[in-house]
């Protein structure tokens, strides 16, 4: 059969199914009149394509039928998202799940970003040379000026509604942010990561002991309690997402390390959205709540009761029962 | 696998295999065009953050400060992580940019590419761009067959070529009658010598006998002899062999 004779027979079809196509892919599923039949006809075109690619029926049919085949296929294979109802299953037992099943990698982060916040926390009262360097004047300065001695816990609201508005935006740009350039940064290997993560632990617990050493700790905690929970697990898990990244291009395992990267950012996707929902949450509480004039008991209650509640969703949400 | 693609291509064109059975060919888009498509978007971007900035001034006059300054922060933030995920998942999956220069992001299976994979390729950007002006992104482009950078790695996507309508076939009328080749044509041959007959009314006489005189051992002559020689056995092979 002649190229011109194999395109004359079944050039018909063809424009049928390109029609069908270029209606659907405009109007959506409104537009539906006999769409029941795509399937054959694109089925049809795959095994033109293939025939005229096996007869080498030229560059101009194959380029067609090779276009159609791939308009096809798209518009066969698009997909509705599951919408709010996969968004709950994932936040309420596919993310806590996630982080339960890579038990060695949270440990791994939490030490990362716990210990140098705990070495400095409670080494700077004693040598605060470190905190300052860590800090900086300006550091110093500011945090001074937000829980220095002269403060009470009644001191540090803000005046009007609109600056707690101002403060949670800034929350969600900086520390959201910082959530997600630390799971890019394990891609370089998880040392990115790591980077951050200690970093991070390093400032806030330098700023931890600076407030001991010099500030008024009861102002301090009675701002922070509120929104530490989720924030700093956040940071943690965050950190085990870049390092899911990290250890498939460092150890791969039984994939090559292509497949290994497609298969680790799909799970460290899982870890690093909940990280971000959890970042969001604590902006939501750090503009709005910690800043309130309220007696530093209920504050610190109400900060118990955010770890409880952060640490039962990571650990108890989402578990199967019959793991046994 | 067929002739027409053997395994050491020097073209842009990447096969791969629809769960059909089927193979499809992608044309992926090089380093060169995504920077085009990055400047523009790098002016769109530009453009719209000073424009949000406005607005948020107009809102801070008129309700406080402190909210158009959080909603500027919030904008910010969108902006700054999500604008290409925001025109990824559109229906062109292309950014303006990217529209222009005529360049869309999917799958590496063809299909559309997803939020997952579209949220993971952007927000591994900032790796990308490091140390400086895409570098990373530029290096493992060049190292990889898809032209597929850090995160188009992590998300499995490629960006390719809008895949626009091919050409119709110049309706010019070929002198010569339909003559069998002096000697047995294998496919490979065969195919070839259909597809000079098919492409040589788009290029000059120089072209086509430059390209003919090549095929001197079958036609026995040069020139415009030779030409019409090839062209009439790309047209007995086109009538299935027959005069």
């Amino acid at each position: 059969m002649s190229p011109n004779h194999f395109e004359s027979e079944n050039k018909e079809r063809w424009e049928r199914l390109q029609q069908m196509l270029d209606k659907v892919e405009k109007k959506g599923a409104k537009e539906n009149a006999g769409v029941e039949e795509l399937p054959t006809l694109f089925r049809q075109v795959c095994h033109d394509l293939s025939l005229a690619q096996h007869r080498m029926y030229g560059t101009r049919l194959t380029d067609k039928l090779n276009a159609l085949a791939i308009t096809g296929y798209r518009v066969l294979e698009r997909r509705i998202s599951g919408g709010w109802e996969r968004f709950a299953d994932m936040a309420l037992r596919e993310f806590p799940r996630a982080v339960q099943q890579e038990r060695g990698l949270f440990w791994f982060c939490m030490a990362m970003f716990w210990g140098p916040f705990l070495f400095l926390a409670i080494w700077t009262p004693h040598d605060p040379e470190w905190a300052m360097a860590i800090l900086g004047p300006e550091g110093m300065i500011s945090m001074e000026m937000m829980y220095g001695n002269g403060t009470s816990p009644m001191d540090y609201m803000r005046e009007e509604f609109g600056s707690n508005f101002a403060m949670f935006g800034f929350y969600i740009w900086n520390n959201v942010s910082i959530d997600l350039r630390t799971f890019a940064g394990g891609l370089l290997g998880g040392v990115g990561s790591i980077v951050i993560m200690l970093f991070n632990g390093a400032h806030i617990g330098a700023a931890t002991g600076y407030v001991h050493h010099a500030c008024n700790p009861e102002t301090f905690y009675s701002f922070t309690a509120g929104h530490s929970a989720p924030e700093l697990m956040g940071v943690v898990i965050s950190g085990m997402a870049g390092m899911r990244l990290g250890l498939s291009i460092v150890k791969p395992g039984p994939y090559d390390r292509k497949t290994a990267l497609v298969l680790g950012g799909r799970k460290a996707f899982v870890l690093i959205l909940g990280a971000v929902m959890m970042t969001s949450f604590a902006a939501v509480i750090e503009g709005f709540w910690s800043a309130n004039p309220m007696a530093p008991a209920i504050k610190y209650s109400f900060g118990a009761v955010m770890w409880a509640g952060t640490l039962a969703y990571l650990f108890l949400c989402g578990r199967q029962r019959d793991e046994a | 696998m067929s002739a027409s693609t053997p395994a050491t291509t020097i073209d842009t064109l990447q096969p791969v295999e629809l769960a059909d059975g089927v193979e499809i060919h992608l044309r992926v888009a090089g380093p060169a065009v995504r920077s085009v498509a990055w400047l523009i978007d790098l002016l769109i971007f530009v453009g719209v953050l000073m424009l949000w900035g406005l607005i948020a001034g107009l809102i801070s006059n008129v309700v406080g400060e402190g909210i158009g300054n959080g909603l500027f922060l919030l904008g910010l933030f969108l902006v700054a992580w999500f604008y290409n995920v925001f025109f990824e998942m559109g229906a062109r999956a292309a950014t303006p940019g990217q529209r222009v220069v005529k360049i869309k992001v999917v799958s590496v299976s063809g299909a559309p590419v997803r939020l997952p994979q579209s949220l993971i390729r952007n927000l591994l950007r900032v790796i990308d761009f490091m140390p400086a002006a895409y570098l990373f992104g530029l290096i493992c482009c060049l190292f990889t067959r898809r032209f597929q950078r850090l995160g188009d790695l992590v998300a499995d996507t490629v960006v390719v070529y809008d895949d626009a309508k091919p050409a119709e076939p110049a309706a010019i009328q070929v002198n010569a009658e339909p003559h069998p080749p002096s000697q047995m044509l294998n496919r490979a041959e065969q195919a070839a010598i259909l597809q000079f007959l098919e492409r040589a009314p788009h290029w000059s006489d120089a072209r086509k006998m430059e390209l003919s005189d090549l095929l001197e051992p079958l036609t026995d002559r040069k020139g415009l002899g030779g030409l019409t020689r090839v062209c009439s056995m790309g047209l007995w092979l086109q009538k299935g062999g027959r005069k």
